[in-house]
């Protein structure tokens, strides 16, 4: 399995959903769940289904201002392929 | 500080349409009238839902024997909680399946105990096998988070592979190559279950070349058996420390099997708050922290990876709670687990699987080899 392609619209697995409530708010998975915070808070946001790998990169791009936007790209690619893998993540 | 717990395993019911010989549920069943009602189960998840609790597995025994497991699914859903279904399928045709889905179920796990039909119903006492193959292919089209777990002991293990197989073109998104644990009904069928080394080595290199082979479409999750691994299992993520289980009859204990350990008394929530019991109940703060430990565990750098491993194995192989689990290769009394390995890998025959015309004519023909799981009252 790859990070995603430009085009792949990222969402959550079938039977994923978000949990947890205001600063606690986790990803629910089969007999397990994931913390989230910050930038992994922003990116999963971010995978609804509709917005395309390209603009979610490029939306958080904007918002982390001057960071190297090559790296912003392969962090995420690999923190979604992380999550692909344990079939949290579809893409 | 005590953290809240994260789960809840609501064993709704003993009652079960298989007798499968692997079982880790008690030897003494919770009978059927003493079984929780709807609305008890209802304000568990309520309260549940109020400790910031997460999940909710429903096992049993089989929870679909359970006619208002829709009613309790949905309870737990409205108290928040991601609702895990544990089943063997029996019980469970497209409608029900509909209305389980409706009622808020987030992912059902289907027990396999073979990939041959003959060999499953063996194992389980039960003609079940076909049932849960059309079960799978149901599920597929529904939007629930599917997980297939195979049960693996000595007499399958030959063809691990073929089972693998078999249960990739069932479609799941998640594995489980559940190495048989030794409480209950498996502990006492202990001899005809235990793999031997080879059988061991052999899964671990399979499990290995299909979780590469699957990655991407399927997760496979596996753990040495402990008897084979060098230190024992973080049982349950410690004692009190993550998960709570409720049995059938509204007591609540930290495991499945902790009913066997003497001199500790379990709270029932038809008399005390979940919230008491967790932060309160002398049983649950038996084993808390690491003030308990016997050495080697009081001193011992895994103290707070594994927790000492499992009190009851403790209990059950060794005559004590207060010892290091016995699978710990560090244990004083880790012989009584090598010795057990030892007669696993003594040279004993694995036993054929045989068809039968009944149950009854079934446990005749294997009153030698094991026991199957009777049913409650």
């Amino acid at each position: 399995m790859a990070p995603p392609s430009d085009t792949s619209q990222p969402r959550l697995a079938v039977g994923c959903r978000w949990g947890g409530s205001g600063e606690n708010r986790v990803i629910l998975f089969p007999e397990g769940k994931i913390n989230l915070q910050g930038t992994g808070l922003q990116v999963l946001e971010r995978c609804d289904g509709r917005r395309t790998f390209s603009e979610i990169i490029s939306g958080l791009q904007k918002e982390f201002g001057t960071t190297d936007p090559a790296k912003i790209r392969s962090d995420i690619g690999v923190f979604l392929e992380q999550l692909q893998r344990k079939r949290i993540v579809d893409y | 500080m005590l953290s809240n717990p994260l789960a809840l395993i609501a064993e709704v019911t003993h009652r079960c349409p298989l007798h499968c010989v692997y079982c880790s549920n008690p030897l003494e069943l919770a009978g059927t009238k003493e079984e929780l009602s709807t609305d008890e189960w209802t304000s568990v998840f309520e309260q549940c839902g109020k400790l910031g609790m997460l999940h909710a597995h429903f096992t049993g025994g089989e929870p679909l024997a359970r006619p208002d497991l829709a009613e309790l699914i949905s309870a737990a859903r409205s108290a928040g909680l991601y609702t895990n279904l544990i089943t063997s399928g029996l019980g469970l045709n497209e409608p029900r399946l509909e209305a389980l889905v409706s009622a808020g179920l987030d992912h059902i796990q289907i027990s396999f105990q073979d990939s041959r039909e003959e060999a499953a119903n063996w194992i389980a006492g039960a003609k079940a096998h076909a049932h849960k193959i059309a079960l799978s292919r149901a599920i597929r089209g529904h939007k629930i988070a599917f997980t297939v777990n195979l049960v693996v002991h000595r007499q399958n293990l030959d063809h691990l592979e073929e089972m693998i197989a078999f249960i990739e073109q069932l479609n799941p998104e998640r594995v489980e190559i559940a190495h048989t644990q030794y409480y209950g009904w498996a502990l006492a069928n202990r001899a005809a279950l235990m793999p031997t080394h080879g059988q061991v080595e052999k899964a671990v290199a399979i499990v290995a070349e299909a979780e590469k082979r699957l990655a991407g479409r399927i997760r496979i999750d596996s753990v040495v058996p402990d008897y084979y691994a060098k230190y024992p299992k973080p049982c349950m993520g410690g004692w009190g420390r993550r998960l709570m289980l409720i049995n059938p009859a509204g007591k609540v204990l930290p495991c499945h099997a902790a009913e066997v350990l003497p001199g500790l008394t379990f709270e029932n929530v038809r008399e005390k708050t979940l919230e008491w019991i967790w932060q309160e109940s002398s049983s649950f703060g038996r084993f808390r922290g690491q003030d308990w430990m016997p050495e080697p565990c009081r001193s011992c750098d895994r103290r707070g990876e594994d927790f000492g491993g499992c009190r009851c194995q403790a209990f059950l192989l060794a005559g004590d709670a207060l010892l290091t689990d016995p699978a710990c290769s560090l244990a004083p009394s880790h012989g009584i687990v090598e010795s057990a390995v030892r007669d696993a890998n003594s040279g004993a025959a694995i036993a054929r699987p045989a068809a039968s015309s009944s149950f009854v004519q079934l446990q005749k023909q294997t009153g030698e080899l094991w026991s199957y799981r009777t049913n409650p009252e």
